[in-house]
């Protein structure tokens, strides 16, 4: 038994495919491309009924637009199939549209959940229902959906935006339910999930899954697709790199250390204690934020949090979904306005401050969701970090004079320096929506880097990656840290990743710090497990 | 006063044949995205078609056969034109240039048709008034606003509780993930043009009945003034549509009441009077009254 990155334990699969099964959805020799590049060379893959197949690989790697292919989506993305089938029982559906391959059985929950917001819960529901006919059909699927997921009965009359992470999650997968599919493809269900509904949400899946629908999961969770699965595939660019069942994949060295975390060579380098704040060679300066408050009309969203970010130092913020952690950088940020307490970075005080003066002080910030202009090159999104350090005005810019020709050029130069830093030469005149999502965070971070922070707020930096891209993340960031001598806040949910990077962790759990301390001090105390991991994990660790 | 109340009555029934002007408008842009100035033209071909078929089958006849006949219009410019150019990932821009060229050419077409004449929409109210607690109101608005008002009512009522709705809001709101859940985004989109077309072919019926004298060749035009209804209340809220028109309405009415205090504005403020409206309430909120800001979470 091993644990992964999540803190699923990972047991022995779920046996062998039987020889009798008979296959449900097959997939051959699919070739894929969007305007010319190809993104699927020759996948094959076959789903027989009954039964859970997990598809894992890196970002990019075509998991999602193999789920595209498969649901007739590709058009709406500019892609196209250019070789190869998709098949369910033998009827051929790459030549359907959407709605008829919905109608023949095959339903996708979206990556990234995208309930109807603004539609309640059951309007959502009902949504999903709109291809059966029969109102009889409907009530059953419905009523079925509801004894799954009893917290969506709770909260019906709801509108889909106000449920939690987690809800959502729930109500995706129900409005999939209810056109009652033969097989179910689910995008990347543990997004963003905090490690306890994650489990949650693998159990619900083989519940589904005895109740005798197929199900396609696409994962980055390789520790929850492999303990539910019976049989995997590994996707890598494009093409089916390793399959079998789901325990010889899980025993698997290479999908052990890239997908499960768990390297010979252990986790991430850890940070050199010894380097108590590194010579702050930007000047860094001590980041204190005393007593934030922030209400939301009657929500709380942080409650009396205070902490200290010594100059030059790692500072990790982690706790579960909805703990208050983005609301705790959009204040650091003044993207929010705090309802009580104060923010000092050296001797300014930051509360108050709007975004850009705050930004000219040397705070820069990534974002959880990519906020990137996703048209432009790569080198135009880092040239805009350098919007703060550009002096020729629009109008010398305009006219193109000598003076702001010399300063373009510069400003090229060290955007390209940063690219290097962070890996991204070979993509610098690429447009940002052709790279896949990982080198997308990796220009976010540089773009950050190019405003020449001297503390950088990143915010999930390793949200939807495999083990082995967070580790090279990691690597990067206490890279940056040791390179640049800058102080560095990072907000994560996944604990593992924050250990070995962080000097300091504080923890906050609905709004309210409960912890705040060196790593280990903080990973042992047992109000953080139990908030963290949820008291049945907590009671297996104590079991030990 | 009684002036002032007689022009806020007759404008509130006038911004009421604006909202559903706009709201077929609205609608259209939520299901398919696209910015459809060719309603402006659909709506004059409604009124030209009462305006030819009351003689035959009266005035309420000739309303429902020329709804019909608009939203089967609406839904083929959306079947051979729009739906073509939106499979190929047409932008929203020209898909709206699109539909431009589109209202020009069948505007051009119907405004040849109706040459010199000035066809009578032929409404048995013709130009009677009724006197309610001393204020003299038309009877065409007191009809416009009563049938806005009941097909309003009948529309939110669809759109909150019917399959249809569903479909509709959902697609409005995500459309690839409408899609996935097997809604037909092509009947869906088709829908909600025929739906936008009928609308139009009514508010024609009524915009161009008393105190209009009939559809001329300058009816296209003027429907035209319509669109700032619909852009001011918020090119995505049906409600805002609503509002809109009634804005809308009001503001005309009274500019053309009160000309004679107003005239150092020039005459004829009143067929401009929608697009100074619209200017102020943009330079106010670039989205409109009710439109949905773009906003995201950070």
């Amino acid at each position: 038994m091993s644990t992964g990155p999540s803190g699923i334990t990972v047991s022995e699969g779920r046996g062998d495919v039987e020889a009798e099964d008979v296959p449900a959805l097959e997939v051959e020799d699919l070739e894929v491309a969007y305007a010319g590049v190809r993104a699927l060379h020759g996948v094959s893959l076959v789903v027989p009924e009954r039964k859970i197949v997990a598809v894992l690989g890196n970002n990019g790697a075509g998991k999602s637009t193999l789920l595209r292919a498969i649901s007739g989506m590709l058009a709406l993305h500019g892609g196209s199939i250019e070789g190869g089938k998709a098949r369910l029982h033998g009827r051929t559906l790459s030549a359907l549209d959407p709605a008829e391959i919905v109608r023949a059985g095959v339903v996708q929950v979206p990556e990234g959940r995208r309930v109807f917001a603004d539609l309640t819960v059951e309007e959502n529901l009902r949504a999903g229902g709109l291809s059966s006919r029969g109102r009889g059909e409907r009530a059953e699927a419905r009523t079925r959906v509801y004894d799954l997921f009893p917290r969506l009965a709770e909260r019906r009359t709801q509108r889909a935006g106000l449920l939690s992470g987690g809800e959502q999650q729930m109500l995706a997968i129900g409005r999939a339910l209810m056109s009652e599919p033969r097989v179910l493809l689910l995008d990347e269900p543990s997004l963003g999930l905090a490690p306890q509904i994650v489990e949650q949400i693998g159990e619900i899946v083989a519940t589904i899954n005895e109740q005798g629908t197929a199900v396609v999961l696409v994962e980055q969770n390789a520790a929850m697709a492999l303990e539910i699965a019976h049989r995997a595939y590994v996707l890598e660019v494009g093409r089916i790199a390793l399959e079998g069942t789901a325990a010889e994949l899980a025993a698997s060295d290479e999908v052990r250390a890239r997908y499960l975390g768990v390297a010979p060579d252990r986790e991430v380098p850890a940070a050199p204690p010894s380097t108590p704040a590194a010579p702050a060679r930007r000047g860094a300066r001590e980041l204190a934020a005393e007593g934030l408050t922030v209400r939301f009309g009657g929500l709380v969203a942080l409650d009396d949090v205070s902490l200290t970010v010594a100059p030059g130092s790692t500072h990790a913020v982690i706790g579960p979904n909805g703990a208050g952690k983005s609301t705790l950088l959009n204040v650091l940020t003044g993207v929010y306005h705090a309802s009580a307490g104060t923010v000092r970075y050296g001797d300014a005080v930051l509360t108050g401050l709007r975004p850009p003066r705050i930004a000219a002080l040397g705070v820069s910030r990534t974002f959880q969701n990519l906020a990137l202009s996703p048209a432009s090159t790569v080198r135009e999104n880092l040239l805009l970090g350098r919007h703060r350090l550009t002096k020729a005005s629009f109008v010398s810019a305009g006219l193109r004079l000598p003076g702001a020709r010399r300063e373009q050029r510069e400003q090229v130069r060290a955007v390209a320096e940063v690219a290097k830093v962070v890996d991204l030469e070979d993509q610098f005149d690429h447009p940002v929506s052709d790279l896949p999502y990982g080198d997308r965070k990796r220009v976010e971070l540089a773009r950050a880097l190019c405003t020449e922070p001297t503390l950088l707020l990143l915010d999930e930096p390793v949200a939807g990656m495999n083990a082995d891209e967070s580790r090279r993340m990691a690597q990067a960031i206490l890279r940056l840290r040791e390179e640049l001598g800058i102080s560095i806040l990072v907000v994560e949910h996944n604990m593992q990743f924050v250990m070995g990077l962080a000097d300091r962790v504080t923890v906050l759990d609905f709004g309210r710090c409960i912890a705040d301390g060196a790593p280990d001090q903080v990973q042992a105390d047992p109000e953080v497990l139990r908030a963290y991991l949820g008291s049945h994990r907590v009671s297996q660790e104590e079991r030990r | 006063m009684t002036q002032f109340f007689e022009l806020l009555v007759s404008g509130l029934s006038l911004g009421c044949i604006y909202a559903l002007i706009a709201m077929g408008f609205v609608i259209v842009f939520k299901a398919t995205n696209v910015v459809n100035f060719a309603h402006a033209s659909v709506l004059m071909l409604g009124a030209y078609l009462v305006a030819r078929l009351h003689d035959g089958m009266g005035f309420v006849g000739a309303v429902l056969a020329s709804a019909a006949l608009c939203a089967v219009a609406a839904a083929l410019l959306d079947v051979i034109f729009v739906r073509p150019l939106r499979r190929r990932r047409g932008s929203v821009d020209a898909l709206a240039i699109l539909t431009i060229g589109l209202n020009i050419v069948l505007g051009t077409e119907l405004s040849r048709r109706v040459g010199t004449d000035l066809l009578p929409s032929g409404a048995p109210w013709g130009s009677n008034v009724t006197h309610i607690l001393g204020i003299a109101v038309p009877q065409t608005r007191i009809a416009a606003g009563a049938i806005a008002i009941v097909l309003m009512a009948a529309f939110w009522a669809a759109f909150t509780y019917t399959d249809w709705g569903v479909a509709m809001r959902s697609t409005a709101a995500d459309p690839q993930t409408a899609a996935l859940m097997g809604i037909r985004l092509s009947r869906v989109a088709a829908g909600a043009w025929a739906l936008a077309g009928a609308l139009a072919a009514i508010g024609g019926a009524f915009f161009t009945s008393f105190p209009a004298s009939g559809v001329n060749n300058a009816t296209g035009l003027l429907a035209l003034t319509a669109i700032p209804a619909a852009v001011l209340g918020g090119l995505d809220s049906t409600a805002g549509a609503v509002v809109g028109g009634l804005v809308i309405g009001v503001a005309t009415t009274f500019a053309a009441g009160y000309q004679d205090e107003i005239s150092f504005l020039g005459r004829g403020l009143s067929e401009v009077i929608p697009f100074i409206v619209l200017l102020f309430v943009l330079l106010w909120r670039p989205s409109g009254l009710f439109g949905t800001r773009e906003l995201t979470r950070v």
